[in-house]
Formats: structure tokens, C-alpha cells, sequence
């Protein structure tokens, strides 16, 4: 048994290494933030769109998506006298479109963050009803990732229980920490 | 060195298991989140009235700081959606950890009313999992709990780098140990790449 938890306590975390260093970083860099200088790129670039491919909102970004290198979901839709204005979005990349019909024009604003802010995105991810497949999937990996957690710290506590000459040291810590956290929970949920 | 490693690998897990519990909640929780615009707030479910009076000189978004800071709900990130509602008295909401807080103010009453929108367990544990030590003004058992987060994301990455030490240290060559990790790393920097 002891050898069966061990590979399955290994198999997780080598499973899920890569995602949870992703979200130990970004937590960090969530934490720290203000130690750390903002980089990001934006960028502008205009591209023309015929009258035809932007009757609406959604067939214009339709169209940025398929020949402009636009990718993300649709969101902030607004239509003006002037034209229409959205935003497409994925985590780490965002994108502002003015289109206006009279010149047949779309101004395209990108605003892309760097690494530690992606990592960030990525980490606050959330949902299934992502128009952006890959977004998707990085919430799929959150919730089996958070299933992982779950599965590591229960052999986590048993592979503890099995080295015998840690039981008490082991046992206080685990206390100390169980009643620390859980005090600080209730009285918290007791205060609001 | 290895026996070390494993000691504080144990004793780090063993100290930040109930925040790994609640950051387990708060992940399966958001894939039930809703997307942007489609948050419901949780019903009502009490409603305190205090007096107030506010100075003459104030405009809408001070009076709404100084009603925040007169109540007796603490916690609260930020005043959100200051506004007049239809019966032109001032409104406006704020979050704890607890969840949403309504706050309308009876200027002619001289009364605010504070309509408290608790959230469930599972949104409570999702809103705490963001805690830090220097997040919000928290009160004393919030703050403690973000001094307790804040270590526990520490051993989260030192768990994380000593547990791939630890493989390295004693069993390196295990086949399925090297697919389980090339397999992960492949779908992460795949999904990287396509979501970059």
C-alpha cells in the first residue's frame, strides 16, 4: 500500500508540476506586485475590411479572427454613431476594435502582457463558456488540477503516517496548522 | 541533503494542508463561475439600518466613504456603483470576504440601510483563497489568515521544486515518471503557445 501511494503521490505531481508552478508564480507575483515593473506591449495597426464582412459586430471580429491574426473572445460590444467598437480578448492579450463603416477601416489597439501578468490571467482563468477553446482548457486543467490537490494531500498525509518517527513532531505541525487556519476562517466568516 | 528536503517537504505540507484545501474548493468552484456581466448576487439575507448624518459638503463619493466608514461592516476592498437609485437616495455596494454589501442612505430618514448578501461556503472559501497579508484594510483574523496563505504559497513552490529533487534524488530513471512529466510539460507549453 505504502508503495502504491508513493507512485500515485509522484505520478500527481509530476502530472501537475508545470501547473503548479504556474500557479505558485503568479500567486507570488499577485502578492508582490508593486515590487515589480509593468511590462507590457501595446501596439496599433489599422486594417481594411469590406462593408460586407462587418454587417455586425460578430461577423467583423469573425473576420479579424480569420485573416487579421486576431484570436480571443468577443466581448464589450458597443455600436455607435460612428461605427462599432468591441474588445477581443485571451488571457495575457488584449485587443480594442473601432471600426468605422464610412472608411471601412479597423483600428486595431493590442495591449500584451508580459510573462508574470500572463501568468496571472492564466491563474484567474475561469469557466467553460469561453468562445476561445484554449481558454477552455485551462480552466479544465484548473479544476483537475484542484482535484490534484486534493488527491496529493490525502496521500501526502498518509505517506506522513507511514514514517513512524515523525508521527508526533509531524502530528503538533499538522495541528498547529489545522487550528491556526481554521480559527482565523470561522472568526473571519463570524466578523463580515 | 535529501533526508532535509524531505523533512521540510513533509513538514511544509503538513503545516499548509488546510490552505491547500481551500484552494482545492476555490478551483473547482470557478468552473461554475459565470462569465462577465452574469453574476447574481446571493439573496438578501439581513438588513441593518444605523443613523447617519452626512456633512452638507460632500460629494456623492466621499459621503459614500465616510457612510462605509461610519458602518459597522468591515473588510470591505473598495465603494462600488456609486449612483442615485430611483428614488434619488445614494446607493452603492462593497465586498468582504464574506460577500456583497448593499448600503442605500435615507438622507431625509437619516438613516442607511445595510442589506447583507452573504455568500455560500464555497464562495467564502473561494474569496479567502485571494487573501494576503497586505490585502485590503482586513480585520486581525483575516489578516492572520493571509500571513498563513501567503506562507503556504512559499511551501506550495517549495514543494513543487523539492518534490521533482526528490524524484531526481532516488528514483530518476522510472519510465512512466518520465511520460507523466513530458506528457504534462508537452500539454503546457502546447496550450501556451496556442492561448500566446
Amino acid at each position: 500500500m505504502f508503495r502504491l501511494m508513493r507512485n500515485v503521490h509522484l505520478i500527481l505531481g509530476l502530472v501537475f508540476v508545470v501547473y503548479a508552478l504556474l500557479f505558485a508564480l503568479s500567486s507570488l507575483f499577485i502578492i508582490y506586485r508593486p515590487w515589480f515593473p509593468e511590462s507590457r506591449v501595446e501596439s496599433e495597426r489599422t486594417v481594411r475590411v469590406a462593408a460586407e464582412q462587418a454587417a455586425t459586430p460578430r461577423a467583423l471580429a469573425l473576420e479579424l479572427m480569420r485573416n487579421h491574426d486576431l484570436k480571443g473572445d468577443l466581448r464589450e460590444i458597443e455600436q455607435t454613431d460612428q461605427g462599432m467598437e468591441f474588445v477581443v480578448m485571451r488571457p495575457g492579450t488584449r485587443a480594442e476594435v473601432a471600426y468605422s463603416p464610412s472608411s471601412g477601416e479597423a483600428k486595431i489597439k493590442t495591449r500584451r502582457q508580459g510573462f508574470l501578468e500572463m501568468l496571472v490571467q492564466l491563474h484567474v482563468n475561469h469557466g467553460f463558456w469561453h468562445d476561445f477553446l484554449p481558454s477552455n482548457a485551462w480552466s479544465l486543467l484548473t479544476v483537475l488540477g484542484s482535484i490534484g490537490l486534493f488527491l496529493l494531500g490525502a496521500t501526502g498525509i498518509y505517506l506522513w503516517f507511514c514514517h513512524h518517527e515523525e508521527r508526533v513532531i509531524g502530528g503538533v505541525i499538522l495541528a498547529v496548522g489545522l487550528i491556526y487556519s481554521l480559527t482565523t476562517l470561522a472568526l473571519t466568516r463570524a466578523t463580515g | 541533503m535529501y533526508e532535509w528536503v524531505k523533512k521540510i517537504h513533509m513538514y511544509a505540507g503538513l503545516l499548509s494542508f488546510m490552505a491547500f484545501g481551500v484552494w482545492g474548493v476555490a478551483g473547482i468552484q470557478s468552473a461554475f463561475l459565470p462569465p462577465p456581466g452574469g453574476y447574481e448576487p446571493p439573496d438578501i439575507a439581513q438588513e441593518k439600518e444605523f443613523a447617519f448624518e452626512g456633512p452638507g459638503d460632500l460629494d456623492d463619493k466621499e459621503l459614500a466613504q465616510r457612510i462605509f466608514r461610519a458602518s459597522e461592516v468591515r473588510m470591505g476592498g473598495g465603494v462600488y456603483n456609486i449612483h442615485r437609485n430611483e428614488k434619488g437616495n445614494l446607493a452603492f455596494f462593497l465586498f468582504t470576504w464574506n460577500g456583497r454589501r448593499d448600503f442605500t442612505y435615507l438622507e431625509e430618514q437619516k438613516l442607511v440601510r445595510v442589506e447583507f448578501r452573504d455568500n455560500n461556503m464555497a464562495s467564502y472559501l473561494s474569496s479567502m483563497h485571494t487573501a494576503f497579508s497586505r490585502r485590503h484594510p482586513a480585520e486581525l483574523p483575516a489578516r492572520l489568515w493571509g500571513y498563513y496563505n501567503e506562507f503556504s504559497t512559499w511551501a506550495f513552490l517549495f514543494m513543487t521544486i523539492s518534490g521533482v529533487y526528490m524524484w531526481i534524488a532516488t528514483r530518476p530513471r522510472l519510465p512512466w515518471a518520465r511520460i507523466c512529466l513530458a506528457g504534462a510539460a508537452v500539454v503546457g507549453v502546447t496550450l501556451w503557445v496556442v492561448t500566446r
